[in-house]
């Protein structure tokens, strides 16, 4: 018999059994004499959760869930020995995930050229420069469908007609790689883990506009980013893929690379242009879109790094087949950074049309510690939070807009009974007030107006007729505001108001604070019915707030209590009420 | 270096295709698998693999997405399914190396086993 193995993991989500049933399995192969020839392994994730005790036989790949005590015997018996599968038990593993933007990511070594072209890279542009004209791109482009992933989603073949069309003696193409959203790092990941594939949509970019320079604008937090990148645009050189003459053709192209400060607004376009150009990262109006006065004036096509980073396999695989993927109108995949409240928090990239609820549940595992998710937050700063209510919302750029949040460029937050609202609220505007450039009123005004109102809601000060200021402040910088960040600034406000007024109104009429976050608007207290005097709350306390013992019960004592929530997390019998 | 021409590009990947081996091991080298320590991690596998001349291709790659997973590093030996080993200490290493590599068996409760459908 070959070598068999059988891996095991208890999926529930309240109770980890998978030693116990360890050792259901280790006896089952001692008696049955297969300790030489089966191994058996206990993993740590094996990618499926809420489904009990999950199994995998290998080499056969059998996958079975909800194992019972009972099952085992057969399990080894038919399936190890035997090599049939065990149909009631079989679990069809469906891959929620599709690696497209992040194929390379944890496959290429990012710093070795061959070893990118070895994975087809630079075929695409290869093969456009023997033989596509940036028109042909353009329809490739077009039936792709593929819309911008820096924010606001609009469609990449337009933005290059757009500038292809104007005539000029110079034209620019840039990567923006600033991303500013707290809590995202896609581009930061697709510029570490797979820097060639960003280089060739842009080699692709400015072929089709008329290009013959092209920046990368990366913030100077991104080190490792700064430096595989570097060592990338060097690597392109030597080959000869960048410069004159590339691949034997007329087509040359030269690249740099321009560090932000870390500035949210420079990730704006027309901002990140006039830092680009050695300026101070301002805003201005537009129209004039960049596609047609961009860089020193000049024609210019700014693009995502996600964005960026899809081209070469929409070209290599061609349009048809990328807009077979995805919804209506949202196309191909999204990159999203999966943060807060969630078991397995990472980079995972999903097909449009991908519910939250697959996101959150199947890739990310749930809640963190089984609790209950409240909401999940999309969009950061510009965005909104989306209550569990709707998390069977797929993601697109529309279908997330008409929930009052955004896509926008992949950040995506798990909330839950934890997180209160109304921080939430006030953190995101205290990002965009810090960060806002202050060139217009209705930002500089607002944007203070609004943080100031919400902080006298989350210190217990704030009157009813607060709610009706919060939205008609929120409304008119979405309106008047110059740039988007201002007029994006009050849709974490605007949001939580849409779904989550109650919290608002706890913390106005009954001063508390459901979740126990803002200072002063809640405390803690033992209930005494249900508590079962066990003391862990007094031994926890790091401050000895609670006083008493197992024969009388405890108390917390207000004065001496820094809130700090200790109790309320160690109680095992939900015995410490936070209100 | 002379610049490269389509056919070129062909050459550099069947030559690559070529040097492919069949033992290698993939450290996950971006900033959050950095963090979380794989640098040292990576090290420590060159360094074994190199004084017990095991013959295993230690290699560099971005993040494979599992950020909470870091350090997390891929196997492939001959006569072993391909895993994914992840929260890899140096103490987990050394287990890899002995027991993965030197005695062809898995790694208890360390093993990532989240893309085996692909
Ligand atoms: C305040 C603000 C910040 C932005 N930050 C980024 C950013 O970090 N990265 C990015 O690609 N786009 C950002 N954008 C969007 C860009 O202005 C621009 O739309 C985008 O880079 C275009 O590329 P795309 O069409 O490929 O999405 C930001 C926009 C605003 C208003
Ligand atoms: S909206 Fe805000 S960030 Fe944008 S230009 Fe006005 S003040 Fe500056």
């Amino acid at each position: 018999m070959q070598q068999k193995r059988i891996l095991i993991k208890d999926t529930d989500l309240k109770k980890d059994r998978t030693r116990d049933f360890y050792t259901a399995f280790l006896t089952e192969i001692q008696d049955k004499k297969l300790e030489e020839k089966v191994q058996l392994v206990r993993v740590s994730d094996i990618g499926i959760y809420g489904k009990g005790l999950t199994v995998r036989v290998l080499p056969e790949n059998f996958l079975y869930c909800d194992v019972e005590t009972g099952d085992i015997s057969r399990i080894v018996s038919e399936s190890v020995v035997e090599g049939r599968p065990i149909e009631a038990l079989l679990h069809k593993p469906d891959d929620k995930q599709l690696r497209l933007v992040l194929r390379n990511c944890g496959l290429v070594d990012p710093e070795s050229i061959d070893d990118y072209i070895k994975h087809d890279g630079y075929q695409a542009i290869a093969t456009i420069l023997e033989k596509m004209t940036p028109e042909k791109v353009i329809e490739e482009m077009k039936i792709s469908e593929l819309r911008g992933r820096g924010g606001a989603g609009f469609p990449t073949w337009l933005k290059w007609k757009l500038t292809r069309a104007v005539e000029a003696d110079q034209k620019y193409v840039i990567c923006n790689g600033d991303e500013g959203d707290p809590g995202a790092y896609m581009d930061r990941s697709v510029l570490e883990g797979d820097p060639h594939s960003v280089i060739e949509g842009m080699m692709i970019a400015a072929y089709v506009i008329g290009a013959t320079k092209g920046f990368f604008y990366i913030r100077a937090e991104y080190p490792l980013a700064i430096e595989r990148v570097n060592r990338a645009v060097t690597q392109a050189h030597e080959y000869g893929l960048l410069g004159e003459n590339i691949l034997g053709s007329s087509f040359k192209l030269d690249i740099e690379i321009r560090l932000g400060a870390g500035a949210f607004v420079c990730g704006e376009e027309t901002a990140l242009i006039s830092s680009v150009e050695g300026k101070r990262g301002y805003p201005r109006p537009r129209p004039p879109y960049p596609s047609v006065k961009g860089l020193w004036g000049k024609p210019t096509v700014i693009n995502n790094v996600e964005t960026l980073a899809n081209i070469p396999l929409i070209m290599l695989k061609g349009g048809k087949w990328f807009s077979s993927i995805g919804t209506e109108k949202s196309k191909g995949s999204k990159v999203f950074a999966l943060t807060g409240k969630v078991k397995n928090s990472g980079l995972i990239e999903v097909p449009m049309g991908t519910t939250l609820k697959e996101i959150v549940f199947e890739i990310g595992g749930g809640g963190i510690a089984g609790k209950k998710v409240k909401a999940v937050q999309t969009g950061g700063p510009s965005g909104g939070v989306i209550p569990e209510d709707f998390i069977n919302a797929p993601v697109g750029y529309e279908s997330l807009q008409k929930l009052g949040s955004i896509m926008g460029s992949g950040g995506m937050i798990v909330m839950n009974e934890d997180d209160c609202m109304v921080d939430i609220a006030k953190f995101y505007l205290r990002f965009c007030v810090d960060e806002s450039c202050g060139k217009c009123a209705p930002c500089r005004i607002g944007g203070t107006q609004l943080l100031h109102l919400l902080e006298k809601i989350s210190e217990g000060k704030g009157e009813i007729e607060d709610l009706d200021r919060l939205r008609r402040i929120s409304r008119a910088m979405q309106k008047a505001a110059l740039c988007g960040l201002g007029q994006t600034a009050p849709n974490p406000v605007l949001s939580t108001l849409r779904y989550f007024e109650d919290e608002y109104k706890a913390h106005i009429v009954e001063k508390k604070c459901p979740a126990g976050r803002c200072a002063g608007l809640f405390h803690f207290s033992i209930i005494e019915e249900k508590c079962k005097r066990c003391g862990l709350c007094f031994r926890n306390c790091p401050v000895q707030a609670v006083s008493g013992n197992r024969d009388q019960g405890y108390l917390i004592f207000e004065e001496k209590c820094i809130n700090c929530g200790r109790c309320f997390e160690v109680c095992k019998f939900e015995a410490v009420s936070r209100g | 270096m002379k610049k490269l021409t389509k056919d070129d590009l062909q050459a550099i990947k069947q030559e690559e295709l070529k040097k492919e081996t069949a033992n290698w091991i993939k450290v996950g080298l971006s900033t959050c698998g950095i963090a979380a320590g794989a640098q040292d991690i990576y090290d420590f596998l060159v360094e074994e693999v190199k004084k017990r001349n095991l013959g295993v291709s230690i290699q560099r790659c971005g993040c494979a997405g599992m950020c909470y997973a870091e350090p997390l590093i891929e196997v492939k030996v001959e006569g072993m399914p391909k895993v994914f080993y992840g929260k890899v200490n140096k103490e987990t290493a050394m287990k890899i190396v002995e027991k993965h590599i030197g005695g062809k068996i898995l790694v208890n409760d360390h093993i990532y086993d989240i893309r085996s459908s692909q």
